[in-house]
């Protein structure tokens, strides 16, 4: 038979009769092997496989930044040799240890998030090909370098969605690979969990890019658009006189047929529609390419889903997938409230009315028979969804139902509090409940309202109160007011950063003139409420850092306002530039973040892309400074992004909470022989300042995250005003936030252009006085000391082979 | 009659190793015994009676401190031997013998934790109770089970208490 990649043929003996072949399992891998062989220039690793990027890189990363493993528990349950108590780094029955079992652990997160994302890229990809045809060119903004995730793991650069096929076929093959390591008996080694983890991440940012170009392109989706409309989010926007909708999920393709709908039917001013978690993000970019009055909302992120359904505001649910709570249809049923699953992911036992009659369906939610049920087909869940909420507004709004206590019941149930504390030892949160009770008691409500924002609606404090007391609805109750007073405003996704936008930040950001990119992703799991992450990005935006944003981190910081009512969107502008708060959009945006640090690589500096992982990194690593921030990190995805993030060079600081990932990546600063790079004009080593200091760690408060993520934009590549903006940033914030100046300021230091300027006189002296420097007091000059040394020309790497030597 | 009462050990070879609980007279004690003892100071010490107790324990057994988290805020001007480390990079270094420690000295033989959330300190710790020998003594509110040893959960005011009794007895 002929090697047919894509395409049809016919059978010449059979007349009249056609076979069209849409797609053979395996060619678009084989085409796009075939396509490689063609480029001109292209790294060692093009489409590479769980080993390629092993000794080259990954273990040249781990050797600095270690693996920190810290055990969720003593015993392994994984098969039905054990359990086996692996404590003290003993092995088990199948012979792995603590360290291999938790590497194991950790890298079975990353790709569970990482299959997660390719799958919603898959069915993006899919369901869009199917209804806009495999030539619908992408269209992603102002930019050639349209795809760097892409380009670098597969060599492919996609000009259509018909071609980003490959590339989405190549990461679900490598996704097979990845999870056949976690059987056991197989992979046993600690280090080596942690390079196929790195890998899974790599992977992970190609699913992402996929699932947003494609949504991007499909949906008309701002592009690469830095005046993206501002849009309403918080609890306290939507407008309970009109029937509410409200979506809960990640994949905003379902959601867009209910948006269609109620435009065809002229409902967008008679009912409203509103989102939490990334669906919500995605429902706001939908058709505002060419910024539109926007009429979808946001309401927050995942810690408000079971507040918002005790609140009784939702009249229907629909959910996607990811991040969905499991208890959504026994909460929702309660307060007579539809859920309609719309994806296969999460169908929650419902009856499946995909091929029902939609208005015999309607009838059925609408009595109550059925709680909710599957709606597969989009066409049909557009208008069921909207002809069902805009008939359960009125009947749920005559029955008044909610699951907030009146003021007397209230009082009633505060009453019957026992102060048995059990409630505080199952808060995740750890918040102290028995005392806000205790107050309640004596009729102040206020520390009661105070764990509304920290609270993240998770009912575990319910289910183990012997008073059985709903002790959400308690907080909840006390907290009417400020829930409707929660109005913020949101910039809309606005998708990559553009070209331009990268030619005119990427000198700054390699001499260190920009004082860095600080990215705020992820979940609401925060360990003081949504407001730490506003007052990071307030911060770091008052000093000129480039802020991007994506997820539920990008809801957060919109929901507060400073003393001229203003929020964070509308006090900074919306570019990739200079005190610019960018947010690039829901989860799967993420891509762009490391996007735009590839594309300074690639655009500034003219690296190549394609299969050269290892080269794409290194140059991040040393030379552009940046830093993510996953405050409130609870998912598996977050932990998959964050590892994409770590492969390439950028480190990230996460909430205390993500202890619970097991695994950090921390570098021992003490070490010399660690802070060594080559010089890659004659492979010389140089030694280096002990910066990133870490890939992966946990920060116990925002304010000691802070100064750790201006101490983790300084790089090896910084000149010396660079240097200089960098250390007074630092060493400010550490003095604010931390009390005192830091320990460590004077191994950063090369010469005496390097020290901040405001206070380079007395920081001398103190060179001088506690370190033995030797100074030049006439001309104010270091004459000995440093350990490193500044060369402008000098050209970092931790790869010998791009050594002219080598 | 055979008593059929006495090893409840599980016959398998699994279980769940949790801390010791402890005493404020025996955290006196080891604290008062150990040749080279580490303070480390979580963020919850910001709260006055916190910061109180954590200050005069360390001042009582000339205990260095490690001011994790945002602590060092409140104990820069406390006139403690206090420097600022991050928590999680803390846990990591103690595990490893040839970390010269905060002042140069060499690695710690023994770490008091305070001020924790019961959660984060519980994770940091349990890279040394794996991978290291070195003792852990929790007197937090919580009990803190991969430390060596611990108090058990307490109320706020007990907590204080006992803080009290141990500072009584250094």
């Amino acid at each position: 038979m002929s090697k047919l990649t894509t395409g049809s043929f016919s059978i010449e003996d059979l007349e009249s009769v056609q076979i069209t072949i849409n797609n053979i399992v395996g060619a678009a891998k084989e085409a796009a092997e075939e396509k490689g062989k063609e480029l001109v220039k292209a790294g060692p690793t093009l489409l590479p496989g769980l080993e390629s990027y092993r000794d080259d890189w990954n273990f040249k990363l781990l050797d600095r930044y270690e693996p920190v493993i810290t055990p969720m528990c003593d015993q392994c349950c994984y098969c039905t040799y054990g359990p086996c108590d692996l404590s003290g780094n003993k092995r088990g029955a199948c012979g792995i240890d603590m360290m291999g079992h938790n590497g194991r652990e950790f890298f079975l997160r990353v790709i569970t998030g990482t299959a997660c994302h390719a799958a919603h890229g898959r069915h993006l990809l899919d369901h869009l090909i199917e209804t806009f045809g495999e030539d619908l060119p992408l269209n992603l903004g102002q930019s050639n370098v349209l795809t760097p995730n892409i380009t670098i793991s597969t060599g492919l650069s996609p000009k259509t969605l018909g071609e980003v096929k490959p590339a989405m076929e190549y990461v679900e093959d490598q996704l097979t690979q990845l999870l056949a390591t976690v059987h056991a008996g197989q992979e046993s080694a600690e280090i080596d969990y942690d390079s196929k983890a790195l890998f899974s991440g790599s992977l992970d940012h190609v699913g992402m890019e996929i699932s947003d170009i494609v949504q991007v392109t499909a949906y008309d989706f701002p592009r690469a658009d830095p005046e993206a409309p501002l849009v309403e989010i918080g609890m306290g926007t939507i407008d309970k006189s009109k029937p509410f909708l409200c979506v809960i999920g990640h994949n905003v393709a379902g959601v867009t047929y209910m948006m269609d709908y109620m435009e065809d039917n002229n409902l967008t001013d008679k009912m409203e529609i509103a989102g939490l978690c990334c669906t919500a993000i995605d429902l706001t970019r939908y058709k505002e390419a060419d910024r539109r009055p926007p009429y979808a909302k946001v309401i927050g992120s995942m810690a408000k889903e079971l507040k918002v359904i005790r609140s009784g505001m939702p009249d229907v649910i629909v959910v996607d997938e990811q991040c969905v709570r499991g208890d959504i249809v026994p909460e929702a049923q309660k307060l007579m409230i539809p859920v309609i699953a719309s994806n296969p992911k999460i169908m929650y036992g419902l009856p499946n009315k995909t091929d029902a009659d939609v208005d015999e369906t309607i009838e059925e939610l609408k009595s109550g028979k059925i709680p909710g049920c599957v709606m597969l087909d989009y066409d049909k869940l557009g208008e069921l969804c909207i002809k069902l909420t805009m008939e359960m507004g009125p009947i749920r709004d005559a029955s008044g139902i909610t699951a907030i206590p009146t003021d007397e019941e209230f009082k009633n149930w505060v009453t019957k509090c026992a102060d048995c504390g059990a409630c505080m030892i199952a808060c995740p949160e750890e918040l102290d409940i028995p005392e806000a009770m205790g107050f309640a008691k004596e009729g102040d409500y206020s520390y009661l309202e105070k764990l509304h924002d920290q609270c993240i609606g998770c009912r575990r404090c319910e289910q183990v109160c012997k008073k059985e007391i709903p002790i959400l609805n308690i907080i909840e109750k006390a907290s009417q007011k400020q829930i409707s007073e929660e109005k913020g405003l949101m910039r809309a996704g606005r998708g990559q950063v553009s070209d331009a936008e990268i030619r005119a930040e990427g000198l700054n950001l390699v001499m260190g003139t920009t004082p860095g990119i600080i990215a705020i992703i992820g979940c609401p799991n925060y360990p003081e409420g949504t407001k730490d992450v506003y007052y990071i990005a307030e911060e770091f935006l008052k000093r000129n850092f480039i802020v991007v944003t994506t997820g539920c981190g990008a809801m957060d910081i919109g929901m507060f306002k400073d003393e001229d009512g203003k929020t964070l969107y509308e006090r900074f502008p919306g570019g990739f530039e200079c005190g610019g708060l960018a947010n690039i959009g829901s989860c799967v945006s993420n891509a762009h973040i490391t996007g735009a640090a590839e594309k300074v690589a690639a655009i500034f500096a003219q690296r190549t892309l394609e299969g050269n992982l290892a080269e794409i990194a290194d140059y991040i690593l040393n030379r552009v400074g940046a830093c993510g921030l996953a405050w409130g990190a609870f998912s598996q995805k977050a932990s998959s992004i964050g590892t994409g993030c770590n492969i390439l060079g950028i480190p990230a600081v996460l909430g205390p909470h993500s202890s619970k990932y097991r695994r950090a990546l921390i570098a021992k600063t003490y070490e010399e022989d660690k802070w060594k790079v080559y010089d890659a004009r004659n492979g010389q080593e140089m030694a280096i300042p002990p910066a990133p200091e870490f890939l992966l760690t946990t920060a116990e408060t925002w304010q000691e995250a802070i100064p750790m993520m201006a101490k983790a934009c300084i790089r090896v590549s910084d000149n010396s005003m660079g240097r200089s903006i960098k250390l007074t940033h630092w060493m400010e914030l550490h003095r604010k936030y931390l009390g005192a100046e830091p320990e460590d300021w004077w191994k950063f230091v090369r010469n005496e252009a390097d020290l901040p300027l405001a206070t380079r006189e007395a920081l001398l002296k103190k060179l001088e006085t506690e370190h033995g420097w030797e100074i030049d007091w006439k001309r104010r000059k270091v004459i000995s000391g440093p350990k490193i040394k500044f060369d402008v020309s000098a050209q970092p790497t931790n790869l010998k082979r791009l050594c002219k030597e080598a | 009659m055979v008593d059929t009462t006495k090893n409840t050990k599980v016959f398998t070879s699994y279980g769940v190793n949790t801390s010791k609980t402890l005493t404020p007279e025996m955290a006196a004690k080891l604290i008062s015994k150990a040749k080279r003892p580490l303070l480390m100071v979580g963020t919850l010490t910001l709260e006055p009676e916190m910061l109180d107790r954590v200050v005069k324990i360390s001042k009582a057994a000339n205990l260095p401190i490690a001011a994790t988290g945002s602590s060092m805020a409140v104990l820069a001007d406390k006139d403690v031997d206090a420097k600022y480390i991050n928590a999680h990079m803390l846990g990591f270094y103690l595990t490893d013998p040839s970390w010269p420690g905060l002042d140069g000295n060499g690695n710690y033989d023994m770490v008091i934790v305070i001020g924790f959330k019961k959660y984060y300190i519980n994770q940091v710790l349990s890279a040394a109770k794996n991978f290291s020998n070195l003792k852990t003594i929790a007197i937090e509110r919580g009990y803190i089970q991969n430390s060596t040893m611990s108090f058990g959960n307490l109320s706020k005011a007990d907590h204080i208490a006992a803080l009290d009794e141990v500072i009584d007895l250094l």
